[in-house]
């Protein structure tokens, strides 16, 4: 009986090995592709059928990319853009995320819908009147105009009220009863017991700013203000494009995002939350 | 908190939200309201926009173009939604246990969500290539002829949908791991000593500690996919046969295609409405199944 | 201490911020910038002071590579005019349009920008381009003369001259010699006609293989073309209806759908599958193929020989004119200064010069001198017929909601290519939603 039981659990985990090594294959797959386009040559980069391993080794596609485009201006442009926003984004929304969660007053939920609102208009529309709203301030071109309409995302807020509303309130009450204000409290208490929803919502935040494309394409025309998307984009032209050229620089603007991450997910783990609580 | 009253209370309000809430009003509720008063105008970009009353709004709605894109929509939003939920949520409980190699796991499965659509679509377009791509190729080694997928006017939105859960299961992922943080040990321990078995714990005590996550993860899904363009516009531009397109491309091809900045604000609209509709639906029900402390 | 930290945190996010708007150089939303140019002081009293302009000029077609050639032609100009300094403004194709109507939207409208003449038209006609006529008339070093002429109708409306032809491209048939060899097949000649390839198509195809013997997709671009080499005419004289559906017209996309659906000898969308027919070529899987001459440099290290041949007509030949042009804003500041700009772009030798030599398309002007290092480069060989096509240009059909009529067209031609409709169920279907755009 025992060892029938012993067996079920090793064919359970062997099955469970399989389907996450097949997933987990599946998943990085484009990247494996988008890296093995970058180091083929410029001619056969798309031929058929699809090869999945280049047959020559090549990193012309690299020289390519460094030598048509401005490929470090723009990766500092983006770099800059986005720990700016994150770090802005973070701030910004958790502390409105905090009031929502964690004060009752009139018209929260009211109000709350409203922010939540602000993401049901599709961007592609907002972005004209946002145009003309840069220009008058004067603010095209400019690296304000890149991050400031991007800090006051409703996501974020949306993620943390969440995630504060799942707070066990023993703690910040204890602090409240000890003589602490509301800002107290939540540098205290509430901030270093969100660390995972903070870095969740701080990897977002990053990825969403690295990524985003139609602000900047708007709001900058001179080339030294370009962002990374903008660069990629410029690389296919109206008839051609040197697709291991585009891939090169997929990858090397894909390399923060994974690193950071990595870095991110070892913070993510459960030991480092629970501590507060068994205080 | 107990004892916050009057004054003070919206003294507290006002410093832990004034700055979201005047940076939201100046660069997002007020393009917002704009685009909301260029409803009732056309408007080319190049020209004085001209006013022209409910025009946009007559036209919407007996345009057949627009109830096929609501359509297509939500079709997307059926077979996208509910999988992609489940599947996030399976995969970050399975890979929150102590497996050797979760750790790179996680960041494969992080991959495509960082991966621009350019990439992801150009991989997916090869997979679902009727002659030379490896979906057929598979199939076939079961006897089975498959579809033209995004070339053929019934398979061309699953194929979509099925790249867009592969692509977003990631997103998904990690919210949830981040909520399962959130469960303390304590609970699943307490439940083991009553005798609670595996089933049970997920039940009694994941479930209900992370509906605040799928809450949350249900909203986004939704408010996103109600406007779902990107990867739809590279893979079929709406094709073929228009049998995919989507309300917010709709959106896109007539404010910046075809010069009617006002009818694409009036679709905008019209497509909030109904997302505003879902959430305060959604809002409201959350009180029966959302658990928070 | 911590309130301290999250405190100071703040200022110094708010303070790099500022920081950073005020080190980056000064952005001007305005267009120019005016500063008094620093001369040698003595001698420079008696004469006027060089006003010192900046103005922008928005591309489409200087990326993917070319943006270091069209830095060298900007120092070019400036080395010769010096009180000017031009600012470009690189946009991938797919969103020049819509970022350039953006601009003009919020009053910052480039100074110059180029056009191709599906957009020039809707510009031309809204009053945002520049009249150029006063302007040549007053610069005598101006000769319109040196344009091909073609070329510099096309950017005219209502006599007046809107922008100067920049670049011009056609479409031509590019087929395979080693395919033909092995066929035995005598090449394509100028005087084809689409049974001549259908039949060149059906020697030549070879389905075990995955070759196909033809190539030329059911798009809009091809469908009017087609069209006109059936002599049927797109609308009716007053453009008060279309005549699409009209038995020519009919004919002609009769054969175009043929080929993919009765003879099997071109593949469809489906069988293309995401590849694109260039890389099918390129892979010797297409024996001919139809498109444009700017493939020349893609296939120029094809491994098998191949040549070109003007595009095979049915009553008569219609081949595209493609073309570009650089206009001057209506707003801008400083026409003066961008009329040399454009003059320059367009029609000065060393611009001409340089196309010609890095394949970067096609100059419009008149003079073939220009051409001659043109047609030496190989392959392919018989580059004159570019030139012989041009005796068969037609221009493409415009209305003023022309995005839409495009996008309608393609629908129903893509239901054609699927199957699911006949020509004429299609085109008559097509008449319909096309006659409401004309209203």
């Amino acid at each position: 009986m025992i060892r029938k039981k012993a067996n079920l659990r090793i064919t359970r985990k062997t099955i469970l090995y399989i389907m996450l090594i097949i997933s987990s294959s599946t998943m990085i797959m484009p990247f494996v592709w988008m890296i093995s386009t970058s180091l083929k040559t410029t001619q056969y980069t798309l031929s058929i059928p699809i090869q999945l391993l280049p047959d020559k080794v090549t990193l012309e596609g690299y020289k390519r990319l460094f030598e048509i485009s401005s490929f470090g201006r723009m990766f500092s442009n983006s770099f800059l853009v986005a720990i700016i926003t994150t770090i802005g984004q973070l701030l910004i929304s958790s502390m409105a995320a905090y009031a929502f969660a964690r004060i009752k007053f009139r018209g929260s939920d009211l109000l709350f819908l409203l922010y939540l609102a602000t993401m049901m208009i599709p961007s592609q529309v907002t972005v004209t009147p946002l145009f003309i709203l840069m220009r008058y301030f004067g603010w095209l071109d400019t690296y304000q105009g890149l991050i400031v309409p991007g800090l006051f995302r409703a996501f974020g807020v949306f993620l943390m009220r969440q995630s504060f509303l799942s707070l066990p309130r023993e703690l910040e009450e204890a602090a409240y009863i000890d003589g602490a204000n509301r800002l107290v409290i939540f540098i205290r208490v509430v901030l270093p017991l969100s660390k995972p929803v903070l870095i969740t919502q701080g990897l977002m935040a990053f990825m969403d700013s690295w990524n985003s494309y139609l602000w900047p394409l708007f709001v900058t025309s001179k080339a030294e203000m370009f962002t990374l998307p903008l660069g990629l984009a410029n690389l296919q032209g109206q008839y051609l494009t040197e697709w291991n050229v585009v891939m090169a620089g997929t990858v090397l603007s894909i390399i923060p995002m994974l690193c950071i991450y990595i870095v991110a997910q070892k913070y993510l783990i459960k030991g480092f939350v629970t501590s507060g609580l068994k205080g | 908190m107990a004892g916050d009253k009057g004054l003070k209370k919206y003294f507290w309000v006002l410093f832990f939200i004034l700055p979201s809430l005047l940076g939201k009003l100046i660069f997002t509720v007020f393009p917002m309201l704009t685009s909301l008063g260029l409803t009732m105008f056309e408007w080319d970009l190049l020209t004085t926009p001209e006013f022209v009353g409910f025009e946009n709004f007559k036209y919407l709605f007996t345009n057949p173009t627009f109830w096929q894109s609501l359509l297509h929509t939500l079709y997307f939003i059926v077979g996208y939604v509910p999988i992609v939920i489940v599947l996030g949520f399976g995969v970050a409980l399975l890979l929150n246990q102590k497996i050797k190699g979760r750790s790179f796991s996680r960041a494969a499965f992080f991959t495509p969500v960082i991966s621009s659509w350019v990439a992801v679509s150009l991989l997916w377009m090869w997979i679902f290539s009727p002659k030379y791509g490896i979906l057929n190729y598979l199939l076939g080694l079961f006897s089975i002829t498959g579809p033209n997928w995004l070339y053929d006017t019934q398979w061309a939105m699953p194929a979509i949908i099925i790249t867009s859960i592969w692509k977003d299961i990631g997103y998904i992922m990690i919210m949830y791991i981040a909520g399962l943080q959130n469960i303390p040990d304590e609970y699943y321990e307490a439940a083991a000593l009553d005798g609670a078995g595996r089933w049970q714990k997920l039940i009694h005590i994941t479930f209900p500690m992370l509906s605040p996550t799928t809450f949350f993860a249900l909203m986004i899904s939704l408010i996103n996919s109600f406007q779902v363009f990107d990867q739809v516009w590279i893979m079929t531009q709406g094709g073929p046969a228009n049998s995919t397109t989507t309300l917010v491309q709709q959106i896109v091809m007539n404010a910046t295609r075809y010069g009617r900045y006002g009818y694409a604000a009036a679709i905008s609209w019209i497509l909030f409405l109904i997302i505003f509709g879902f959430t305060v639906l959604q809002n409201h029900l959350q009180k029966r199944w959302v658990f928070y402390e | 201490m911590k309130k301290r930290l999250s405190i100071s945190i703040v200022s110094i996010v708010i303070l790099f911020t500022v920081l950073l708007s005020a080190c980056q150089p000064a952005a001007s939303t305005t267009i120019e910038q005016e500063t008094l140019a620093d001369t040698t002081e003595e001698q420079d009293i008696e004469e006027e002071v060089a006003e010192q302009v900046t103005i922008t000029y928005a591309t489409f077609s200087a990326n993917a590579g070319h943006e270091e050639d069209l830095a060298s032609l900007v120092a070019e100009f400036e080395a010769t005019h010096p009180n000017i300094k031009v600012e470009t403004q690189i946009v991938a194709f797919d969103d020049y349009f819509n970022k350039l109507q953006t601009m003009i939207a919020g009053d910052v409208a480039p100074d110059t920008y180029e056009l191709n003449y599906e957009n020039f038209v809707s510009y031309a006609e809204k009053g945002l381009l520049l009249d150029t006529t006063v302007l040549a008339s007053n610069d005598a070093s101006s000769d319109v003369g040196i344009f091909y002429p073609r070329a510099l109708e096309a950017f005219q409306l209502d006599g007046m001259q809107l922008a100067l032809p920049e670049t011009f491209s056609t479409v031509v048939l590019f087929y395979n010699k080693d395919l033909f060899d092995a066929a035995g097949f005598s090449y394509p000649t100028a005087d084809w006609t689409w049974n001549d390839v259908l039949v060149a198509a059906q020697a030549i195809n070879d389905p075990e293989n995955g070759v196909y013997g033809f190539y030329s997709p059911l798009q809009f671009n091809e469908f009017y073309k087609k069209a006109a080499q059936n002599n049927c005419s797109f609308f009716n004289e007053d453009k008060t209806e279309t005549l699409i559906n009209s038995p020519e017209c009919v004919e002609a996309l009769q054969t175009m759908s043929d080929f993919v659906n009765v003879y099997n000898v071109m593949p469809s969308e489906a069988d293309l599958g995401g590849s694109s027919n260039s890389d099918l070529f390129l892979a010797g899987k297409i024996a001919m193929d139809v498109t444009g001459i700017w493939m020349f440099s893609s296939f120029a290290d094809a491994p098998f020989a191949w040549d070109i041949e003007i595009e095979p007509g049915m009553a008569t030949h219609a081949t595209h004119f493609f073309a570009n042009g650089a206009g001057i804003s209506s707003t801008s500041e400083h026409p003066q200064e961008s009329w040399e700009w454009i003059k320059f772009i367009t029609s000065s030798p060393e611009v001409a010069n340089l196309r010609v030599e890095k394949g970067w398309e096609l100059p419009a002007l008149s003079d073939p001198d220009y051409f001659t290092a043109y047609l030496e480069q190989t392959p392919p060989d018989n580059r004159q017929a570019v030139f012989d096509s041009l005796n068969y240009a037609i221009v493409p059909p415009v209305i003023s909601r022309q995005s839409e009529m495009q996008d309608i067209i393609g629908n129903f031609l893509s239901q054609v290519d699927l199957g699911t409709l006949t020509p004429q169920e299609a085109l008559d279907q097509a008449k319909v939603q096309v006659d409401e755009l004309l209203k």
